[in-house]
Order: structure tokens, then sequence, then C-alpha cells
């Protein structure tokens, strides 16, 4: 059985269980069937820069290379941030319990692009003390979104998840990522630079005899 | 950067840029002398020499298998290991020929996978250019009944290209900042079909947002393709292992 997802709430905890969702379990899918003029089925290979050597589905890998082209394993390899500064590796949220302390806008969650979207589904947990279940609902049914760092199996990429109810009631994990969106202004045109001896030189009174 | 064509409410259209807001790569993998990794794409084996291909030419999987203890048949030393650059895409039929001509059906499915239609596949033309203003649809839908309808699954920063488009896109921003509302945005005479951005992509309804702050604005174009809300029937326990 999967890991509940346990948040802290009030003093309490409430445990989920999740439920994906996307596209193809709430408008079906579209599948391709792609067949050559003799009705005959085919499949998407790669062709290799040498014209004639096709590489089927499973025949290529990804290697991790050094500056100077040697191999290196990726468990050898340390993640640092863009100015050299290790990341800490996180453990996946559903070793931990998410406490819910931190309250987003709707502007903050707009500012995200959310790319995995988790229906919860609560029940209590045999032998426990009850949880905060329906006050929990009802605070996120008033619009209320919980924001935490959000890891599905640990490691260097924490993405944000986002806790709140749907238009239908029920409740949600919406997982994002933040975008780099920012204020614009007019900015000033470069003025234009008059060279100083040309100015000199130039007559202020109007040559009728260049028209 | 996409060009689009936009209309403001008073039906006045303006061609600004649609830049791209996802944030880049925050994550560098270095070795033990802080040296940089990069990742590469190497070639395992081509179809000559994978296991269908063996299976030809030994005859059965216990063959194989055998084949596999006994040497490399699986590796040509021409090839193996070697990146790949300048490749394509391409067909390949159950002979494992290249094909040249090829006929794509679409087959729609149920969410229960059952069959609902076939026909032709046809890349989808795109509908925002220059050429083709966005109307005002007038639809605007308060923030707080919306973020919880639809899910935002990518975004657009809407921007000026000059002085008199700065103006224009401030102004918009700042009607839907005070309404506090998103702008429902559609292609077509009436402004109802979604978004198709680029020639084949994915079509999205579009919902625009103004903020301001100053004499700064911020408008975001949010794109959607699914609704939040629960599946009609109940599918399989919750996918993945959380463990």
């Amino acid at each position: 059985m999967a890991k509940p997802l346990v948040f802290e709430f009030r003093g309490g905890q409430v445990s989920f269980g999740i439920q994906k969702v996307d596209r193809t379990k709430l408008y079906g899918y579209v599948d391709t069937e792609v067949v050559d003029e003799g009705g005959r089925a085919c499949e998407l290979g790669t062709l290799l820069g040498d014209g004639h050597s096709v590489v089927g589905k499973g025949g290529t890998g990804l290697a991790y290379l050094s500056p100077d082209g040697l191999w290196r394993k990726k468990a050898d390899l340390r993640p640092v941030d863009r100015d050299g500064k290790p990341i800490p590796t996180a453990k996946s949220t559903f070793d931990t319990v998410v406490p819910l302390t931190d309250q987003a806008t709707i502007e903050d969650y707009l500012s995200h692009n959310v790319y995995l979207i988790y229906l919860l589904t609560h029940e209590q947990p045999e032998g426990m003390a009850p949880q905060p279940i329906e006050e929990l609902v009802e605070h996120l049914r008033e619009g209320t979104i919980y924001r935490f760092p959000f890891t599905y199996r640990g490691g260097v990429s924490t993405t944000v998840g986002f806790l709140l109810a749907g238009g239908d009631g029920n409740l949600f994990l919406c997982v994002g990522v933040p975008t780099v969106i920012e204020y614009v202004g007019l900015k000033a045109t470069a003025a234009v630079v008059v060279d100083p001896g040309d100015e000199s030189a130039e007559d202020e009174s109007l040559d009728f005899s260049m028209v | 950067m996409p060009e689009v064509s936009l209309c403001n409410s008073k039906g006045r259209d303006a061609q600004v840029m649609a830049e791209s807001v996802r944030s880049p790569v925050l994550v560098r993998w270095i070795d033990g002398q802080d040296r940089q990794a990069t990742s590469a794409r190497i070639l395992k084996s081509t179809l000559d020499y994978d296991y269908d291909a063996l299976l030809q030419r030994v005859g059965s999987p216990q063959d194989v298998a055998k084949a596999l203890i006994a040497g490399d048949p699986e590796i040509d030393p021409e090839t193996t290991g070697s990146f790949l650059r300048d490749t394509s895409r391409v067909f390949v039929n159950c002979d494992r020929k290249i094909v040249y001509g090829v006929t794509q059906i679409e087959i729609v499915r149920n969410p229960d996978g059952s069959e609902k239609t076939r026909r032709p596949r046809k890349a989808q033309m795109p509908n925002v250019n220059a050429d083709q203003p966005l109307l005002w649809s007038g639809k605007l839908l308060p923030k707080r009944e919306v973020y919880n309808k639809f899910v935002f699954v990518q975004k657009l920063q809407v921007v000026h290209i000059n002085g008199l488009t700065y103006d224009f896109l401030f102004d918009i921003a700042r009607q839907l900042e005070e309404k506090n509302s998103l702008l429902l945005v559609g292609a077509g005479p009436k402004a109802a079909q979604p978004l198709i951005l680029r020639y084949g992509a994915l079509p999205y309804r579009a919902f625009l947002e103004g903020r301001t702050r100053g004499t700064e604005y911020c408008l975001l174009l949010h794109l959607s393709n699914i609704e939040l809300k629960a599946p009609a029937a109940p599918t399989a326990a919750a996918e993945g292992n959380a463990s």
C-alpha cells in the first residue's frame, strides 16, 4: 500500500491517499496508428548520422561526461546551484509530516506552472486519534491555499506543492514549478549621441542652397 | 518569442510579444574536481543488434541467452557507445525497414480506453499570430472563482515592443487588476476557440491576468488544458509508490 501524505494541521495530523489525475482520466486520449502503404503497422525510430543505421526504442542511453570527455558515473557527481554552492538533498514528502503553516495567495499559486495533479482521499487510520479532517476541508473550501516543498521520491529537485479545494469541493495537491515573471516598465530609449566635432562645424543658419 | 496581436476593451489591436517565463534549470552536476559534467546521448544498439534481431538470427529466446553468455552478439564494436549526433526521426515497418510514405490515423478513446472514433491525423494550424488579432472576449472571471476550476499548466508573459504598446498593455493590466479577474482569451471571430500557439501544438484555453506596481505592469497569459476536478469514474489505486 502506498504511503499516505500526512499534514500537520492545528495540532493534529491529517493523512491522505493520493490519486493522479490527468487528461486521460478526465477526457480520454488519442492513440496514433501509423501504417505503411501495405497497411502494416510502423513505429518510430532514430536514423543515425551515417544515413542507414536505425535505432529502435531503448537503443539509446544517457551518459555523463567531464569537460575533457571522460565518462562520469552519476553517483560520483555532486549537485550544486548556479553559484557552485552544494544543494542539500531532501527526503521524500511521504517520509515526513508536512506542517501546514505557509498560506499562499491566489497570485502566488498563479505564478507557478502546475504539471502534476493529485486527488486527495482521506481515510481515518485505524486505531489512531480522530483527525481534524472536517476542519481542514472547510478551511480549504473557504479559499485557503497551503504551500510546501514537495518531492515525490526525494533528491535534489524540490517542487512546490499546493494544497487546495477544487471547484467541485474535492481536495487536490497541485505540484508546480515557479516561473520567472517580472514587472516591466517603459525603459528609456538610448539617447542619441551627437559627435561634438560635427556640432561645432554645423552652421546654425538654415542652408537653403542644399534644398 | 512569438508575436501576438491583442485587442483591448475598446476593440483596438496592437502587436506585442509573448515571452516564455519557464525558470531555467538550477541544478548543475560537478565531478570530484569541481568541473561541470554534461550529459550526452549515446548509442546502445541499432536495430541490427537488438533483441528481435538476435532472436531472428539464433532462433529462440534460449539460444539468445546462450549467445549472450558465450559472447557479445548485441555489441557492434564500430557503433556501440558512440555519441548520437545529426539524427533524424523515421518510421520503420515490421520488416524493420525505413518507410517513406505513411498514413497516420488518430484513434480517439474514452477514459476507459474504449474506442470513440477514428480520423486521419491532421496537424493543428496556429491561430495566434500578428495577422489574427485575439479579440477582447469581455468574459471576466473573478480570480477567486477560477483559480480552482482550471489547472494552469503553462504561461506566457505579454510584453510591449515600444512606447505605444507599453501604454496599451499597462491599461489592460490595470483594468484586469481593478476587476480582480482573469479575462478569457480565445481565437476566432467570437474569441471562443482555444489557442494554438505553434504548428501542430496542443490547443489551450487561455486566461489573461494583469498586475501593476507603480509604472510597471505584469500581464500573464495563463494556459490550461485540464479542469481541476475529480474523474467521473473511480480509478485504480494511487499511481506510483511512495515507499
